[in-house]
C-alpha cells in the first residue's frame, strides 16, 4: 500500500540511551519526555510544508502517548495544520524487532523519509532494512558517530521540504558505505561505522570502554570530530563518509606497535592505542578475523561471540543506507528561496 | 571489564544450578503440604542474583524480597539451613521460626528475605550507611522487583542514598509483573532504570536473563560504590516462571508465556550453550555439577523432613538481638 499524498516515517526508540555507558564513561541519559517533545517540534513544521501523515512506533513506553496526548489536548492541538499522526498496526516486542519492522511497514508504505531517532545501535537496525528510502538521522545520546545531533525542527524542517517536493531529493541525499561480517558462511550482519574484533568473551553488558580487548577494526568512515572506536583510526588517518575505500587497523599490546594514539574511544575516556598496522581497505576486499576467540563489536557494541572454530569474514561495501544532508537541504531551501514569499512593491 | 576464568564459571553455573533445582524442588513439596505458610519462588531469575552477589564479600550486605531464596543462596546461605526453615524446623536458618520469607544470615551479610514490599530499601541505606563509616570499601545491595520500585521507601531510599552518597546499589528485578498487575500497566516508563535520571545516579537496563550482562554491568556498579562514586540503579529484565505465590494460577499471563519463557529465555540454558561454546568448559563439567546439586537437594529435603519443629521453650528465644 502506497501513499498517494506526502507521508513521513519516525522511528523514535524508547529504549536506546539505557546502555551500561552511563556507569562506565558517564554518557547521558536521554529522557523518553524529550524524544516525544522532538517528535512534536517535527510535527510543528511538518504540517505547514504540506506533509499530509506522519507514521509511528506504536510504543507502549510514553513517547507514542505523549504525543497523543499532545495532539488532543495540547497547544499542538489548537494548530490546524498539524499532519495526521497514524501509529503502525504491529505488534510490540521491546527489542530491536520493533524497529525493524516498523522500517519494512513504512517502506512499503511509500513513506517519502524516514526520521531514526536513537543511537547508532538504532540506525543500524533500520539501515538494514530501509533500502531506498533516505534517513533523517537524529542522536539521541552523547556516543554516537553515524546519527546527527541537530534541533529536531531542522530534521523535521529538511524532511517536511523533501516529502513536498520543495527540495529535490537526488540533491540532497547520498549512499553510505558498511562493514559487512558473516560467520561461517551464513550468519551476516553489519556495522555503519566500525566493526571492532574484541578479545572479551561475551556480549556481557553490550557496549566496549577497554582499549585494553580491541584486537582488529574496520572502518567505514572516521572523522577527526567522532567519539567511540572509529577516532583511533580517524586520529591517523581521517576518512569520510563519500571517500570510495574504508580503513583496517590493527592494534598492538601496549608499546609495541609503531605509534600509539591518543584516542576519545568512549564519552570522557581517552584511552591510548598502539597501533601495529593501519591500511585502507576497498569494497568487497575480504578479510578473515585472525583473532582467534572473542566478541565482534558492531558501532562499538558487542553483537557476536566466536571461538576457534568460527570463521569470521569482513568487507567493505558501498551498498549501505541513503541518507539526508540537512546542511545541503537547508542550503538548497535558502538558494530557491523556497520559504521565502516576496512582496509586492 | 571483568574476566572469567574457568573456576568462576563453575561456581556460577553451581550457584544458578543450586538456586534452580532448590525452588524447583520446593516447588514439587509445597504441594506436598508438608511446608507451612507461603514461598515465593525465584525460579527464572537465578543470573540476577548469581552475576550479582559473585562480587560480593560477607562483609557486604544485601537485603531481599519476599522472593528471596535465590539472593540466600547467592550470598552463599547453608541451603541445607534453609530448607530446614522452610519447613519450619529448628534447625533452619532462623530455627525455624521465620520461613521462606524471613529467611536472614547476618554473618552472610544476608539481612533478611521480607514480606513487606519496599522495606529493603531503608534497610540497604542503614546498611550502606554503616559501611561508609567503617572506610573499608564494603557495599548494600537492594535486591527490590518492579512493584516495589513504585513504593514510597524505595524511592526515599533512592532519594536519601544519593544525598549521602552511600555504596548501595539498587538492584531492580524486573519480572514484568507486580504479583499479578504488568509492569507496563504500572510502571509508566519503559525502563525502570529511567527513574536513576531524577535521583542523579547511573541507571543502567541490562538483560536479567544473561548472566554475563548482570555480571558485568554489577561489577562496574559495585566498584563504582566502593570507591565512593555512590549509588547505582541497576535494572535487569528478566522473567519468573511460576506464579507470584505458589498456587497463583496466572491467569494474568497469556497463553504460552511461561513455555516461550523457560524455551527461549532460561538463563541456565543460555549460560550452559554461552559457556561450553568458549571452550573454557566442558558438558560434562557441568553435568557433574547437576549431580552434587541435584544430591545436595535431595539431602536437603531428607534433613529437613526429619528435623524437629520448634518447642513452645523456643517461643521466648530470639526475640531481641544484643550490639
Amino acid at each position: 500500500m502506497h501513499s498517494t499524498k506526502p507521508s513521513i516515517g519516525i522511528i523514535a526508540n524508547p529504549l536506546s540511551g539505557r546502555d551500561v555507558r552511563r556507569l562506565v564513561t558517564k554518557a547521558s541519559v536521554f529522557q523518553n519526555a524529550e524524544k516525544s517533545n522532538m517528535v512534536l517540534r517535527m510535527l510543528g513544521v511538518l504540517g505547514k510544508l504540506g506533509v499530509d501523515e506522519v507514521f509511528m512506533l506504536p510504543d507502549v513506553s510514553g513517547i507514542a502517548s505523549r504525543v497523543i496526548h499532545a495532539l488532543r489536548h495540547g497547544r499542538a492541538a489548537e494548530a490546524s495544520s498539524l499532519p495526521r499522526v497514524s501509529f503502525l498496526e504491529m505488534p510490540i516486542r521491546d527489542s530491536a524487532a520493533d524497529s525493524l519492522k516498523a522500517t519494512e511497514l513504512m517502506k512499503a508504505m511509500g513513506v517519502s523519509v524516514i526520521i531514526v531517532m536513537g543511537g547508532d545501535g538504532t540506525h543500524r537496525v533500520v539501515a538494514s532494512a530501509s533500502g531506498d528510502t533516505p534517513l533523517l538521522t537524529l542522536s539521541t545520546g552523547t556516543n554516537n558517530v553515524f546519527p546527527e545531533i541537530r534541533e529536531a525542527t531542522i530534521t523535521g524542517l529538511a524532511a517536511g521540504l523533501i516529502a513536498s517536493g520543495k527540495v529535490r531529493v537526488k540533491d540532497v541525499t547520498s549512499r553510505n558505505k558498511v562493514v559487512r561480517c558473516e560467520v561461517n558462511g551464513n550468519r551476516r550482519d553489519m556495522a555503519l561505522v566500525d566493526l571492532a574484533v574484541s578479545t572479551e568473551c561475551w556480549i556481557g553488558a553490550r557496549a566496549l570502554w577497554e582499549a585494553s580487548c580491541l584486537k582488529e577494526l574496520f572502518i567505514s568512515f572516521a572523522e577527526p570530530d567522532a567519539i567511540g572506536l572509529s577516532s583511533i583510526a580517524a586520529l591517523i588517518h581521517p576518512v569520510y563518509r563519500s571517500d570510495a575505500y574504508g580503513l583496517r587497523l590493527v592494534v598492538a599490546p601496549p608499546g609495541e606497535g609503531f605509534m600509539t594514539v591518543q584516542a576519545p574511544i568512549a564519552p570522557g575516556v581517552m584511552a591510548p592505542v598502539s597501533v601495529a598496522e593501519i591500511c585502507e581497505i576497498r569494497p568487497k576486499e575480504v578479510f578473515r578475523v585472525e583473532t582467534s576467540r572473542g566478541t565482534i563489536a558492531l558501532d562499538g557494541e558487542r553483537e557476536i561471540e566466536f571461538s576457534e572454530n568460527d570463521v569470521v569474514k569482513v568487507w567493505l561495501e558501498m551498498d549501505g543506507p541513503v541518507t539526508v544532508d540537512v546542511n545541503k537541504v537547508m542550503q538548497q531551501a535558502a538558494k530557491n528561496k523556497v520559504l521565502v514569499q516576496q512582496h509586492e512593491g | 571489564m571483568a574476566e572469567l576464568k574457568k573456576e568462576d564459571l563453575l561456581k556460577a553455573y553451581r550457584t544458578m544450578k543450586e538456586i534452580r533445582d532448590f525452588e524447583e524442588r520446593v516447588h514439587k513439596e509445597f504441594a506436598t503440604g508438608k511446608i507451612p505458610g507461603f514461598v515465593h519462588l525465584y525460579a527464572g531469575e537465578e543470573a540476577v542474583a548469581t552475576g550479582v552477589c559473585m562480587h560480593l564479600t560477607d562483609e557486604d550486605r544485601i537485603t531481599s524480597t519476599h522472593r528471596g531464596h535465590g539472593h540466600c543462596i547467592a550470598k552463599g546461605v547453608d541451603i541445607i539451613g534453609m530448607m530446614a526453615e522452610i519447613y519450619g524446623k529448628k534447625t533452619g536458618s532462623c530455627c525455624g521460626k521465620g520461613g521462606s520469607m524471613h529467611i536472614a544470615d547476618l554473618e552472610k551479610g544476608m539481612l533478611g528475605a521480607n514480606g513487606i514490599v519496599g522495606a529493603g530499601g531503608p534497610l540497604g541505606c542503614g546498611a550502606a550507611l554503616a559501611a561508609k563509616f567503617k572506610g573499608k570499601g564494603g557495599v548494600a545491595v537492594v535486591f527490590f522487583g518492579d512493584g516495589a520500585s513504585n513504593q514510597g521507601t524505595i524511592l526515599e531510599s533512592m532519594n536519601l542514598a544519593n544525598i549521602w552518597n552511600l555504596p548501595v546499589i539498587f538492584l531492580a528485578e524486573n519480572n514484568g509483573y507486580a504479583e499479578s498487575t504488568g509492569v507496563k500497566y504500572n510502571v509508566p516508563t519503559p525502563n525502570i532504570a529511567d527513574r536513576a535520571a531524577g535521583f542523579n545516579m547511573p541507571g543502567v537496563t541490562v538483560d536479567g536473563n544473561d548472566f554475563f550482562a548482570v555480571y558485568e554491568a554489577a561489577n562496574e556498579a559495585i566498584k563504582r560504590a566502593r570507591e565512593g562514586g555512590g549509588p547505582t540503579l541497576l535494572e535487569c529484565k528478566t522473567n519468573r516462571f511460576y506464579g507470584h505465590f505458589e498456587g497463583d494460577a496466572m491467569t494474568y499471563k497469556a497463553p504460552g508465556e511461561v513455555k516461550r519463557q523457560r524455551e527461549e529465555c532460561d538463563c541456565l540454558k543460555i549460560f550452559a550453550a554461552k559457556a561450553t561454546a568458549s571452550g573454557l568448559v566442558t558438558a560434562a563439567e557441568l553435568e557433574a555439577i547437576d549431580k552434587e546439586v541435584a544430591a545436595l537437594i535431595d539431602e536437603a529435603v531428607e534433613k529437613a523432613l526429619a528435623a524437629p519443629t520448634p518447642t513452645e521453650a523456643d517461643l521466648l528465644t530470639d526475640v531481641y538481638v544484643s550490639y
